[in-house]
């Protein structure tokens, strides 16, 4: 091309320029005449990189022109940008082809993990910013993480990926500098540039797990919208002194993160569960070797020196369990954006109230939560919440509130999800129950019992299936997922009022607070979660009901008793049941009895699976290892009631 | 609820079967399981039991901190019980790729032999269908006749078995 003499003589001269301009910006406090100069000097040369083809860098060493007598940090950023331009007409960037994982695989994974954390953070800060159009604090801060994806992807060869988030990254910039002002127009476009990011990531990581090499997905939607934004608003000088008082802010904002940032180091989850798994071990061989009677019996130096060591081991695991301790904010946080979708396409207006973001949990418990609470929350917003009119007619405010809280109680932590909406209606769920069968008539139920209706499979209420909910497949299999992880779902209604969700789960998935009871030979676990107390029971508090069933009365309630000797088709000690040890525990929502032998002790255990030969056994939740080495079965206490149920 | 295909049973040609065996006694009849596959050998120890399994299945134990379970093979082949004596023994085997561990209870562990090709011949098909995937074929060493396991199969099989008996 005939041009390319005139490109590189341009190129050369405007490299010179920015070179020079940089020095003197990057001075902080540069000899401001020289800068206007210099920056005339660029306006020129813009011209002539225009007529030489150069429109990218024309384009951006106009926009750099233009800063001539803004802050510093302005000029720094269309530095930048004019800098890039200049790098990449050096190399053209190809048309987007089929992405193919040449780079280092470690350098993709790491990427993947690296943007994700950055859309995660954009997106929160996108939220606050449509609640809060002026904070330019989550401005920067979203300008940053695009800024940054930017050039990961271009670093990775990703060209579509780069491309799209240039765009919304100078969409930003226009923002940062008053050019343009917060609208909800621009904040859907900064959520569709994420979005775009999002999947491509999620594409990207893709082929490296070994899905056929596919092109980038079209981001020609995405940069029309970009550039009708940029195009729409011309005029800048009203808001320049906003922008100027808040340009100073950014740059200590970034100097502080970045020393918060080398606090934390990035860890292989797979790394960190075998630590943690290893650590398990160890103070399961130091229990042992303590609890060996033979060994120790006389020798009080040594039983003193294992008591130091069992304290060491108690307090590294300790340690190692809470690496995998994550906040629950982050579950929070997607449901803040799945609410502000909702609202958009539903018309009704939500506020969502957060309580308790940095309560941590394990982070397998964080993963298996995400899905029942999206779920219970489209609920909420679905059938829970009314429309505004509604609400205005009930006397409520237009403005509907869903509740996201979550803290610790007593060794397990609590994440309540409430609105202010319709509430449950008790007629409405026992005319649902009887029609499907589920309920005889003259059975009384308590209040508690006909809400927990809702979780039977195949129960809706819903007139009309909406694509949000209402499929009646959604809260039998919500409460499976809660139970595989050891919990459990309370429900409290208020028919008007509103509706809350208490989901009950365990600290952790890996250790269990256990109640070692005897049946005969064998030991098996009780999870403490679910006792409520222990006794010896009197013969005269024993009932047969038809010969078979018995029952116990507890302080005026009759429970049903269930002797785990038969359960588990096992030889007991004794068949008396005032020789035996009675522990009252929940299941379903309901309390029974458990008859065992003995009580042995409480420990708190590390939960073994059995492997997939016994996977889904009723009754039989796990293994763990006990003081003496031997197995324990850890008991299931719906499975062990629930033969009892459908009995 | 779907039980996908059982895993294939290996290949049988003899060259894939020749190669190295554990062998051991059940009643009178003596067994071989690829050495490859085997993991560990340890004398009987506690066995804890699991309810609602099948009757080969005798329960778990603690191999260092793994939970593994633990299978009779007298009783999978439907031999009757015998009583346990110092020789009995557990072999610790690998399957389903290496990704699960099992133990098998054996009356006693003989030895390991090198088994040629040529040695192995195909088991005669008794007409019961299932029962003969478990066998990789019948190794002629010396006067006696080994019968080679798929121990995979003998394994994995009871896996659907058991799956079977709690979806009951």
């Amino acid at each position: 091309m005939s041009k390319s003499s005139d490109s590189g003589t341009v190129r050369e001269t405007l490299s010179k320029a920015v070179d020079e301009l940089a020095t003197q910006a990057m001075l902080g406090d540069g000899d401001q005449q020289q800068i206007g100069a210099l920056l005339a000097q660029l306006g020129k040369l813009a011209a002539q990189a225009d007529s030489a083809g150069l429109h990218d860098i024309g384009l951006a060493a106009r926009e750099l022109s233009a800063e001539s007598g803004s802050a510093n940090d302005a000029v720094l950023a269309g530095l930048e940008r004019l800098q890039e331009a200049l790098q990449r007409s050096e190399k053209p960037v190809p048309a987007a082809p089929p992405t193919s994982i040449a780079a280092d695989r470690e350098l993709l994974s790491d990427f993947i993990v690296e943007s994700r954390d950055h859309l995660s953070s954009i997106e929160a800060n996108v939220l606050t910013l449509e609640q809060n159009p002026s904070q330019l604090d989550a401005v920067h801060t979203i300008f940053r993480g695009f800024h940054t994806i930017k050039g990961l992807a271009g670093f990775l060869e990703l060209p579509a990926m780069q491309q799209s988030a240039h765009e919304v990254e100078s969409l930003l910039d226009r923002v940062r500098n008053g050019t343009i002002t917060v609208t909800p127009a621009l904040i859907d476009v900064v959520l569709a540039g994420a979005d775009y990011l999002k999947a491509e990531v999620t594409r990207v990581e893709g082929l490296l797990g070994g899905a056929a090499p596919t092109e980038p997905a079209s981001n020609a939607a995405l940069l029309a919208k970009v550039h009708d934004l940029m195009e729409g608003k011309a005029a800048k000088a009203s808001e320049v002194s906003v922008a100027e008082v808040t340009a100073a802010a950014p740059a200590a904002e970034a100097r502080k993160s970045d020393a918060t940032e080398s606090r934390l180091v990035k860890v292989d989850t797979a790394k960190l569960d075998f630590l943690v798994d290893m650590v398990g071990e160890i103070v399961i061989a130091q229990s042992m070797i303590r609890h060996d009677g033979q060994l120790v019996s006389g020798h009080a130096k040594l039983q003193r020196n294992l008591a130091h060591l069992s304290r060491i081991t108690g307090e590294v695991q300790k340690t190692a369990m809470s690496m995998r301790m994550v906040p629950v904010g982050q579950l929070f946080q997607k449901s803040a954006r799945l609410i502000r979708d909702l609202t958009r396409k539903s018309g009704k207006k939500i506020e969502l109230d957060l309580v308790g973001e940095e309560t941590e949990l394990d982070r397998t418990i964080v993963d298996e939560l995400a899905d029942p609470m999206m779920h219970m929350i489209r609920n909420a917003a679905d059938h829970g919440i009314e429309s505004p009119e509604d609400r205005v007619k009930a006397g409520k405010s237009p403005v509907a509130r869903i509740g996201l809280k979550a803290y610790h109680q007593a060794g397990y932590i609590a994440v309540e999800i409430s609105d202010d909406g319709r509430g449950l209606s008790r007629e409405k769920l026992l005319a649902k129950a009887r029609e499907r069968g589920l309920v005889q008539d003259g059975a009384s139920l308590s209040d508690k019992d006909v809400f927990n209706l809702i979780f039977e499979p195949g129960f809706s209420t819903a007139e009309k299936v909406t694509d949000l909910s209402g499929r009646g497949v959604g809260m039998d299999v919500v409460r499976r997922q809660v139970q595989r992880m050891r919990g459990r779902v309370d429900i409290e209604s208020h028919l008007g009022r509103g509706t809350k969700f208490v989901i009950k789960l365990p600290l952790t998935l890996a250790i269990i607070d256990g109640l070692v009871v005897g049946v005969g030979e064998h030991r098996y676990i009780v999870p403490i979660f679910v006792v409520h107390e222990i006794f010896q029971p009197r013969p005269e508090t024993i009932f047969t009901v038809e010969g078979r069933k018995e029952m116990m009365l507890i302080r005026g309630s009759l429970l049903p008793v269930i002797r785990l000797y038969q359960r588990f088709n096992v030889q007991p000690r004794s068949t008396d049941l005032s020789e035996s040890v009675v522990v009252v525990a929940e299941a379903h929502g309901k309390r029974f009895c458990l008859v065992v032998d003995e009580l042995i002790g409480k420990h708190e255990v590390v939960i073994k699976t059995l492997g997939a030969m016994f996977k889904d056994l009723p009754g039989v939740a796990g293994g763990a290892i006990l003081g003496d080495g031997r197995v324990g079965l850890i008991v299931d206490m719906d499975g062990v009631f629930g033969e009892l149920a459908h009995a | 609820m779907s039980i996908s295909a059982t895993t294939e049973p290996a290949v049988k040609s003899s060259e894939s079967r020749a190669g190295k065996y554990l062998t051991f006694r059940l009643g009178r009849e003596e067994f071989g399981i690829r050495v490859m596959q085997v993991r560990e050998i340890m004398g009987l120890l506690e066995i804890t039991p699991v309810p609602h399994t099948p009757e080969h299945v005798k329960g778990v134990i603690n191999l260092r901190g793994k939970v593994i379970p633990v299978v009779c093979l007298r009783s999978k082949f439907s031999l009757s019980p015998a009583e346990y004596t110092a020789r009995t023994s557990i072999i610790v085997v690998q399957v389903d790729g290496g990704k699960m561990l099992a133990g098998v209870i054996v009356d006693a562990v003989s030895e390991v032999l090198n088994v040629a090709a040529a040695d192995i011949e195909d088991a005669p098909d008794f007409g019961s269908g299932a029962e003969t995937s478990y066998l990789l074929g019948m190794a002629k060493i010396k006067d006696s006749i080994k019968i080679l396991l798929d121990i995979d199969q003998v394994v994995m099989a009871s896996e659907l078995a058991a799956l079977q008996t709690s979806a009951a």
